[in-house]
């Protein structure tokens, strides 16, 4: 548990110390909302979660991809694999969290008759699928900047669906778009029990798939063998 | 001869006499202290370096010469492809408690990749390595995170062995001292210098008090000071058991290292 | 005076010489060599004073720190213990009992 804590803080303390990274990232669900403000709220809410989600799996991406060098000495200073992964994605949650915190703020003061419950769900299903989402993109990418290619993709991609066609079910946020028309437009409770189960099924697909890669990249070798010191 | 190369010669014979390290560092530094503040040449002040050295052996006594112990470190039957190229074909290592092997050869010979099969981080195509006890592995660069501070390398990496915050500090804090670095400013590891970082890497790499120490040119970067710093260093954790693989194009050392393994005729 | 005789007689009493310049306080080796000097012994040159040191250190009859001095570079400093007050108060007096009777002869041989 001491391990998965210091790995969570040393994330949490890396991430902080990029100032410049985080301002940018703040800055990109800001946008969203400011130039959709004019027009539909639905609209500029829905653009802030994808600016959340974006900008937690680019913080994502970018821990994943430093720590590609340290994670096998980690190893061999005693760290297992999970607690690795789960750390930096603790670490990484809770800045999702922190960052989510103050547009949720941003909601409550700018928009009204909103089910303001069903805003911070779906900003956490953003928060929790982001983590893992960016951690995967960054384990299987050589570098940050087609991690970085791969994620505007993603976001542009579930930025143009149409939610209603069968492969929008398919892109890693949709959970939210769909908790954010209960929301919004007072629909239904099965927007937001469908964007549940996907946020749920979607984070539990990633965190599987990371652990997946992790374990293979960070496994134990078959030609080495350990002898008890003699 | 100057002071600064009479004091070099002298320091190089006390080690080859095996005089313990502090003990010779200390006697050195006694010496340059005096002939800076005497002046005077140093072949009169004290004589050729090699009688002073025995006259000091003679004084002090040296340490206790260390008995190879038993094998912690055995690869064998190493070969490693890379598309048709083989890198490495048969390459073999053993390495006992408080020894020093040196793995040398020219570049892309395969130090390297030898090196990482060693450490389970790579796959050889054929071969095995049989590790007793922890290892410990110091890469060529990287190994470091840019953005933490040294005091949370040492933390992230004495976690790892279950030392809390306080004793991990206080652990790596010596570790960087023996390497004659002070570790206690609070300076992101992308602001130090490329030598302070190396140190940082081989202080990470010390920290988990590893019985097989696997380092990759682990002077990227030093000055003299360092570098002579470094091999004291080994030289001290030889003496404690530990059985130390440094890869190395500098043959300069050889000297002091108990193995030898040229990978040059390996590579075809 | 014949260097050699005198490095002699050094080699048996510098030990000695030593402990007692060091009885009123602790000094380093440069300083050490340079009060031998004043005193007329002669100069001591850092490769006889320095073993010389190391030994007592290592038989405790001194212990030695490094420190910053008032000015200047890290010195290494040597302080008498117990043990070597009595060394230097034994070996002191028996230096004494046998330069005495030495004098003495010599003395007589001199002013014949």
């Amino acid at each position: 548990m001491n391990r998965l804590v210091t790995v969570a803080e040393m994330t949490l303390r890396e991430l902080t110390r990029r100032r410049g990274v985080l301002l940018l990232l703040l800055l990109m669900p800001l946008v969203f909302w400011m130039i959709r403000r004019d027009s539909y709220v639905g609209q500029s809410i829905r653009a802030l979660f994808l600016g959340i989600s974006w900008a937690v799996s680019t913080a994502a991406l970018f821990a994943a991809s430093g720590a590609r060098e340290l994670e096998p000495r980690l190893r061999l200073a005693g760290y297992r694999p999970h607690q690795l992964y789960l750390g930096r994605m603790l670490g990484l949650w809770v800045l999702g969290l922190a960052v989510a915190v103050p547009f949720f703020l941003l909601t409550v003061i700018d928009a009204n008759n909103l089910r303001y419950a069903g805003i911070a769900l779906a900003m956490l299903c953003c928060v929790a699928v982001a983590a893992p989402f960016g951690m995967l993109i960054g384990a299987l990418l050589p570098r940050e900047l087609e991690g970085t290619l791969l994620l505007l993709t993603v976001v542009a991609m579930q930025m143009l669906l149409d939610p209603a066609s069968p492969g929008a079910k398919l892109t890693p946020f949709w959970s939210s778009r769909e908790i954010a028309t209960w929301a919004v437009d007072h629909t239904d409770a099965g927007y937001l029990s469908r964007g549940l189960l996907h946020a749920a099924v979607v984070t539990v697909l990633l965190i599987v798939t990371v652990a997946g890669v992790f374990g293979v990249r960070l496994r134990r070798r078959r030609h080495l063998h350990h002898a008890p010191l003699t | 001869m100057n002071a600064d190369e009479w004091l070099r010669v002298f320091a190089a014979e006390l080690h080859q006499r095996r005089v313990a390290v502090d003990a010779a560092r200390h006697v050195v530094a006694e010496a340059a202290t005096h002939l800076r503040e005497g002046g005077g040449d140093p072949w009169l002040v004290f004589g050729s370096p090699q009688a002073y050295a025995a006259t000091i052996v003679e004084s002090i006594g040296t340490a206790p010469a260390p008995r190879p112990g038993p094998v912690r470190l055995d690869a064998r039957g190493i070969t490693k492809r890379y598309g048709r190229r083989t890198v490495l074909r048969d390459a073999a290592l053993t390495v006992r408690a408080g020894q020093i092997a040196a793995v040398v050869g020219a570049n892309g010979c395969g130090k390297s990749t030898f090196l990482r099969i060693c450490a389970g981080l790579i796959s050889p195509d054929a071969g095995e390595v049989t590790v007793s006890g922890r290892l410990g592995y110091c890469p060529q660069q990287g190994g470091t995170a840019d953005f933490l501070l040294p005091d949370e390398h040492f933390v992230l990496v004495g976690a790892g062995q279950g030392l809390t915050r306080e004793p991990a500090r206080q652990a790596g804090r010596a570790a960087a001292r023996q390497l004659g670095w002070e570790a206690d400013r609070d300076v992101p590891a992308r602001h130090l210098s490329g030598g302070t970082r190396q140190k940082l890497n081989l202080t990470m790499s010390t920290l988990a008090a590893p019985d097989v120490l696997l380092l990759d040119e682990p002077y990227q970067g030093f000055d003299q000071g360092s570098y002579v710093n470094l091999w004291d260093q080994l030289v001290r954790l030889r003496d404690e058991g530990r059985a130390i693989v440094v890869v190395t194009h500098l043959l300069n050392q050889l000297d002091r290292v108990d193995v030898v393994l040229d990978l040059t005729s390996s590579a075809k | 005076m014949d260097p050699d005789r005198r490095g002699q007689w050094l080699r048996g009493v510098l030990d000695l010489c030593v402990l007692a310049l060091l009885r009123d306080g602790e000094s380093y080796g440069y300083q050490l060599a340079q009060a031998l000097d004043t005193a007329g012994v002669g100069p001591i040159q850092g490769g006889t004073l320095y073993p010389v040191l190391l030994r007592l250190q290592r038989t405790g009859l001194v212990t030695a720190q490094w420190r910053e001095g008032d000015s200047g570079p890290a010195r290494k400093y040597y302080q008498l213990t117990a043990e070597g007050r009595a060394a230097l108060r034994q070996g002191g007096n028996a230096w004494l009992a046998f330069v005495a009777p030495v004098t003495d002869i010599v003395t007589k041989g001199v002013d014949g």
